[in-house]
């Protein structure tokens, strides 16, 4: 059915207007990167500035490692996203299902985790890491980035398999499929924009933290790419150029990262199968 | 020999509710049985729990002479349809129907020919290449019917596979169920909760309530002899209108209503039921008493006449020329050969006399 | 699947730690500049010391403080760390640096200046003296900088700073905006206040050797201010609620005439073609006749407690390097850094250079930072009141009244030495109590598991992975922190803290302020949850029809979700700015409306906190609606629309509904995200600023235990945070029956 064009045009007013909003910012950081001199104020509205450079991402990839914090922020990112993703299904999928013994009890304990102020876990967590030796490694941030993003991905699936008939699964088992393949070859397939939603959280999880990766990781070649945004920081005397420069740059990854991933976020997956 | 046996079956959820109670049910090979009953009643349960998706309490369950209690659904070579068709929304039609078979690793060629068959006699086969979403409610119905055909299972099992669909489509789909029966000659059980899918499609039927069994028996005895209150007013549409009076020395009577009935029935309070149909106005029979008519639906074929009798309502299927109007008084009969008699409350065992309880024994 | 396993394996194994014993580490603050000179001088070092590998690396101050803190406590740590000395009273107190005498011997000692080194009282015989620092360089103090194209005058008294200022402060076109200021500065700050304080002969403590007594409530202190305040009001030479970084690109636009900064920003001045920037002395006070005067710092390397015999040997053997008089040459001809060696005080350069001519003009008038940790207490009890006196609430009388109630507030909260109470009896027994009710209802659980394995194995298998990892990660830290808000863990109990009983809960609901933060942290979440989740749905809901263009539009609304939070809370912050940002500037040129001081009144500086988050947090609501939205059959519409429901109704009727199991959770977790959710506020409002008037709970903590060291009362806090939200969303989930699934 076509739209009357009245709604058409305002679909598009308010997008255009919240494109806006949501660009207008990162184009000031834009034309920070682009800004000569070091300056993260500017007295004029324009965005691109007069003497325009492109000097601060020569120097990112020249004179600074940009290129081992990317492989080091891939490496780690990828790893948070494939654990967070397969524990995610997995558990997110024994919540909507089963009904077994500790199930509210644990759902609420996942919960919970994400209620402490960060801040005065660093401490404790430092210790942690530091008693078993995980220091400067990126096992140890890895578990931690995957315990952050896994309670929101564990609900969020479960909130997605909730959507999915059970009697799909039901079906498939009485076809010939064992627990696991019913939820492997059915459930999983069609759980595909909750995996898109679960992959992007824990990717964005791991790609944007930095404080733990300050207590962890000890060298500048270890270093993740916010962390090595973050030593282009100084009090007062803060690198604005090339911390634009690779802001800008960081975020490219995430971009490419949605704009694959919602290929998947597909409409009418669960469509066609059941009748309410 | 039975092929399908039900012992002693208990369903009891963890909150303590218990949704079948002492369930026994013996299906012959190629039987076709129907259980019906109102929502709630077990018998979706007592399926799943053939189908293995629900756990048994107590009691087991016997497949082909194999206890099945612990066996996987994927194990028990049965196949189901779905109220709500269940079909995979991300395969092709084909896939759905492949998708059994290629778990059990069937060889492609036999896959191919199996489903060819099947498409052919649902007449499906240009539905094929398609996916489920593309399809109507009856031709997805098809296909979840083609899935399990396919299978060439032991056991086929419905639950309420026809109550999504609309009046027309579903009385097409019934005949067609009842043909495949007849011409797969398998095994069947069929959840229903519409008493007209139970009487038309089941070689026998099951009548379920609050998780417990009433009465198994073929459609035209549950008909004819129903063990209970709760059992005739179930099967029959319009249901069987119910009087409450009491028996005293071979006569009912209750106010409105004085009749004859047979003396080696016990006394005391009891139900007369006569179901609409084996009402009539013109004299014959048993005369039931003076009726003021409330309500007349003209419906073409017949005439239904809503009546009051003294205190107590209930209706009368009439012919078609029926010429009575509202607020009139008739005087209606019943043939005396029809007349039931309950024990008093809702499911009130039906009351026997000598002649019925020789009967009821040689039944059993 | 297995093939994804098998490459995260391939993957895990390639990185292993690297640690290794010939490794000396050091945790710095220096600048980027001066990061290039020392990487440079340990290589040097490294080729002249082929046993000895080292590795900087660089730590923001805070970041330095609070990790170097949490890895000496742990035993680790690196062996050196560099900076200010002013943290070393705090570490010292702490026991988490050491005495460096026994490797740098008297005659050593002899050879540098006396105020770079540092030492202060031993914790276990007070009587003798520590050496903890030792410097490679004294400064940090600012100076008055003259763009010499606009101005060519120097001030010598207060009297011609002002009247040049006046002068130089222009608005050629005579739209109400100057084009160009007379003298700007980190206006907001107190450390840039400090001059104007001792030019009027007040200081932060009272006068004796070593005081802590903080003397912040005085005549002189209070003509201070009013000078100040006249630059704003009176004689408005400086934007209103100049920050540092608008300081900073004004005088860099040419835009100022004088800025007073530190030594850490004149390279970059002098630098600059676009202006020719002179560093003078700051002026004398006109009606004392006494010359304004920075804080002077020293800054060098302390030795970690943690370091042992033959690591602290190596480190020490660095440390020697880097203070000798070739690397503090190096220093001073390329980054005009005043060394701290007696020697080099006949360099030519420091003769000749006019930077560091007037530099050592100025430190000469500057006063030693006081190395206790009460100057921290100093500075958070300044900047509220001093804030509000420059926002007009209050009078600089008043303002100088309420520093000193608040410094000697802070000062004995931080000093709270907390001894066991009655309650750490009972809490031990309770502890116990607890542990072995614990044990049998997990030993409980268990049984009941074992019985129902058999029936749900996949769920155990499935659900073991995830609650595994969250108990390595969370169930310790959380226990510790129990521990830690039963116990006395502050300044002085650092390593030493006991379990002391409920004193720190007590302490958190005796203190006003608790309620009236928790109520700005319910309007701060309740505000942005309603903002995220409104607009996520509308924009979903746009984005979910035939648009054209739609995976454009899609990509371009994740783009704040996407940028680092870091950079564009900051962007918000300079977009908020008064006079410079472009939402006053497009609000007053297009839209007719009148300019908002954002960032300098208590109510729109919060304001702009929200909208700032609003702005970062939208974009994942969206992409979740988004997601969930594919759920939907669509026949469900078709449904009703031939029902005739209009769009408004179909949306809440059927969109609404069966969104909501994928709702639920975002909106629990986004809700407990925002209430804990320090860094948008503590960035757009600079830590709390105006007056610490926008603090969310979180950032109120963080105050408590980064500032003030008291970890026992954070605890407590973040506990109370904790059972808060843990009754919030387990009520609201329970409401909204989230653990139960829609088909039952």
């Amino acid at each position: 059915m076509r739209e009357p064009r009245l709604l058409t045009a305002v679909r598009h007013l308010v997008l255009l207007l919240f494109v806006g909003i949501a660009v207008y910012p990162v184009l000031n950081v834009l034309s920070i990167s682009l800004r000569p001199g070091n300056r993260l104020r500017s007295t004029d509205l324009s965005l691109i500035p007069d003497n325009a450079t492109i000097a601060s991402y020569v120097q990112l990839f020249t004179e600074q490692p940009f290129l081992t914090w990317l492989g080091n922020s891939l490496l780690v990112s990828v790893l948070v996203t494939l654990t967070g993703v397969v524990l995610a299904s997995v558990g997110g999928y024994a919540f909507s299902r089963f009904r077994f013994v500790g199930r509210e009890f644990s759902m609420l304990a996942i919960l919970t985790t994400q209620m402490f102020p960060a801040t005065m876990l660093l401490l404790p967590l430092y210790i942690l890491i530091a008693k078993l030796h995980l220091v400067n490694t990126f096992i140890g941030l890895m578990i931690f980035y995957t315990a952050t993003a896994l309670p929101f991905c564990v609900w969020q699936m479960k909130g997605f398999y909730d959507t999915i008939p059970p009697s799909l699964e039901e079906a498939a088992r009485i076809d010939g499929c064992s627990r696991f393949q019913a939820f492997r070859l059915v459930i999983l397939p069609l759980a595909l924009p909750g995996l898109v939603i679960t992959a992007l959280f824990s990717f964005m999880t791991a790609w944007s933290e930095y404080i733990v990766a300050a207590q962890v990781l000890q060298e500048r070649e270890m270093f993740t790419l916010p962390l090595g945004l973050k030593s282009f920081q100084a009090s007062m005397s803060t690198e604005w150029g090339l911390y634009a420069a690779a802001s800008i740059l960081v975020s490219i990854p995430v971009v490419i990262v949605f704009v694959s991933l919602s290929r998947y976020l597909v409409s009418g997956l669960t469509l066609g199968s059941v009748k309410e | 020999m039975s092929f399908l046996r039900l012992s002693d079956l208990d369903k009891v959820y963890p909150n303590g509710f218990r949704a079948v109670n002492q369930a026994n049910l013996e299906i012959r090979e190629g039987e076709f049985v129907v259980l019906v009953g109102p929502s709630g009643c077990g018998k979706t349960t007592t399926l799943r729990m053939i189908a293995g998706l629900e756990e048994i309490s107590e009691g087991s369950i016997e497949i082909d002479g194999t206890v099945v209690n612990e066996m996987a659904p994927a194990d028990r070579d049965i196949a189901m349809v779905f109220q709500n068709y269940a079909l995979y929304p991300h395969m092709s039609n084909r896939e759905n129907l492949a998708f059994g078979l290629k778990l059990r690793r069937m060889p492609k060629d036999e896959i191919e020919r199996r489903i060819t068959e099947a498409a052919r006699s649902l007449s499906i086969e240009h539905l094929l290449d398609r996916r489920p979403r593309e399809l109507s409610g009856g031709q997805r119905q098809r296909i979840a019917l083609g899935r399990a055909i396919v299978r060439d299972p032991k056991v086929f099992l419905f639950d309420e596979p026809l109550s999504n669909l609309d009046a027309k489509l579903r009385v097409q789909m019934r005949t067609e169920i009842a043909r495949l029966h007849k011409r797969l000659k398998t095994t069947m059980v069929y959840v229903t909760h519409d008493q007209v899918e139970a009487m038309t499609l089941g070689d026998r039927i099951v009548v379920m309530k609050d998780g417990v069994i009433q009465q198994v028996d073929s459609p035209m005895n549950l008909y004819d002899s129903p063990v209970n209150r709760f059992v005739a007013g179930f099967i029959g549409s319009p249901a069987m209108n119910f009087f409450e009076g009491s028996l005293v020395r071979g006569r009912f009577s209750c106010e409105g209503i004085a009749c004859p009935a047979d003396e080696s029935l016990p006394e005391g309070p009891a139900v007369l039921g006569i179901r609409p149909e084996d009402l009539q106005v013109q004299p014959g029979g048993a005369c039931l008493g003076e009726a003021e008519l409330e309500v007349v639906e003209h419906m073409g074929h017949e005439t239904m006449a809503y009546f009051r009798l003294g205190t107590q309502t209930g209706v009368a299927r009439l012919s078609a020329d029926f010429p009575g109007r509202p607020g009139e008084a008739v005087t209606l009969y019943a043939r005396s050969s029809s007349w039931h008699f309950f024990a008093p409350g809702e499911g009130g065992a039906r009351l026997l006399t000598e002649e019925t309880k020789t009967t009821g024994n040689a039944e059993a | 699947m297995k093939r994804l396993f098998l490459f995260s394996l391939l993957l895990l194994a390639a990185c292993s730690p690297r640690e290794s014993d010939r490794m000396v580490t050091i945790w710095h603050q220096m600048t980027p500049a001066e990061r290039v000179i020392l990487d440079d001088q340990i290589a040097l070092f490294e080729h002249a010391h082929p046993g000895i590998q080292v590795r900087a690396l660089y730590k923001e101050t805070e970041e330095l403080r609070s990790g170097f803190q949490a890895a000496a406590l742990a035993g680790t740590g690196p062996e050196l760390i560099y900076g200010p000395s002013d943290v070393l009273g705090s570490f010292q107190t702490m026991g988490i640096v050491q005495d460096m005498s026994p490797w740098f011997d008297e005659s050593r000692q002899e050879e540098f200046l006396p105020q770079a080194l540092t030492r202060l009282p031993s914790n276990n015989d007070p009587a003798s003296k520590e050496l903890l620092q030792v410097g490679d360089r004294i400064g940090n103090h600012l100076a008055l900088v003259i763009n010499r194209n606009l101005l060519q005058e120097t001030p010598q008294t207060t009297e011609d700073l002002v009247r040049l200022a006046v002068e130089q402060t222009r608005d050629e076109d005579g739209d109400g905006r100057r084009e160009r200021y007379g003298l700007v500065w980190n206006f907001v700050e107190p450390f840039f206040v400090i001059p104007f304080l001792t030019g009027h002969g007040s200081w932060i403590f009272t006068d004796e050797e070593g005081s802590t007594t903080p003397a912040l409530d005085t005549p002189e202190a209070v003509a201070a201010y009013e000078l100040v305040l006249s630059l704003q009001n009176e004689h408005k030479v400086i934007p209103a609620n100049c920050d540092y970084e608008t300081a900073d690109a004004l005088f860099k636009n040419g835009q100022a005439a004088m800025i007073i900064n530190g030594d850490w920003s004149w390279g970059d001045y002098l630098a600059n073609a676009e202006i020719d920037a002179e560093v003078v002395p700051l002026p004398v006070v006109a009606s004392t006749g006494i010359p304004m005067g920075p804080m002077v710092a020293t800054k060098g390397y302390s030795l970690n407690i943690n370091a042992k015999e033959e690591q602290a040997g190596k480190a020490m053997e660095l440390v020697r390097f880097l203070t000798s008089a070739e690397v503090q040459r190096v220093y001073m001809w390329s980054l005009k850094t005043l060394p701290s060696r007696k020697e080099l005080l006949d360099d030519p350069l420091l003769q000749e250079d006019p930077t560091l001519k007037a530099s050592a003009i100025q430190m000469a008038n500057g006063r030693a930072m006081p190395v206790v940790a009460e100057l921290r207490a100093i500075w958070d009890s300044m900047r509220p009141s001093y804030q509000a006196l420059l926002g007009g609430s209050i009078t600089a009388a008043e303002a100088a009244a309420k520093m000193q109630r608040d410094a000697v507030d802070s000062i004995r909260k931080m000093n709270q030495k907390l001894e066991p109470g009655l309650g750490a009896t009972l809490i031990k027994g309770l502890g116990g109590l607890l542990l072995a009710l614990g044990l049998f209802w997990a030993l409980r659980s268990l049984h009941h598991m074992i019985k129902d394995w058999k029936h749900n194995r996949l769920a155990y298998v499935f659900i073991l992975p995830s609650l595994l990892v969250l108990l390595l990660t969370i169930v310790f830290p959380f226990v510790y922190n129990v521990i830690l808000s039963l116990s006395n863990m502050s300044l002085k109990h650092f390593q030493d803290w006991q379990v002391i009983g409920f004193q720190n809960y007590i302490e958190v609901f005796r203190e006003a302020v608790f309620f009236s933060v928790l109520f700005k942290t319910v309007i701060w979440t309740a505000v942005n949850l309603v903002f995220h989740v409104g607009l996520g749905l509308l924009l979903a809901v746009m984005l979910n029809g035939p648009v054209v263009g739609k995976s454009i539009y899609r990509v371009l609304l994740i783009i704040p979700w996407a940028v680092p939070a870091y950079i564009t809370a900051l962007t918000w912050r300079g977009m908020f700015d008064y006079e410079y940002g472009a939402i006053n500037l497009i609000a007053s040129q297009y839209l007719n409306m009148p300019m908002v001081n954002w960032l300098g009144s208590p109510f729109e500086a919060f304001l702009a906190c929200i909208l700032t988050n609003i702005w970062l947090g939208f974009p994942f609501m969206m992409v979740i609606a988004l997601g969930g939205m594919q759920g939907i059959p669509q026949e469900l519409y078709e449904a009703a629309r031939v029902d005739g429901a209009s769009r408004g109704r179909q949306f809440f009727s059927i969109t609404l509904p069966l969104l909501k199991p994928v709702l639920l959770p975002a909106v629990t977790l986004g809700a407990i995200w925002t209430f804990n959710n320090l860094n948008v506020v503590w960035l757009v409002s600079n830590g709390g600023e105006p007056s610490d008037q926008t603090h969310i709970l979180v950032s109120y903590v963080y105050k408590a235990v980064f500032n003030l060291y008291r970890y026992g009362y954070g605890a407590a806090l973040s506990m109370v945070i904790f059972f808060l939200l843990a009754i919030f969303s387990i009520g609201f989930l329970k409401k909204g029956r989230a653990t139960q699934s829609v088909y039952g």
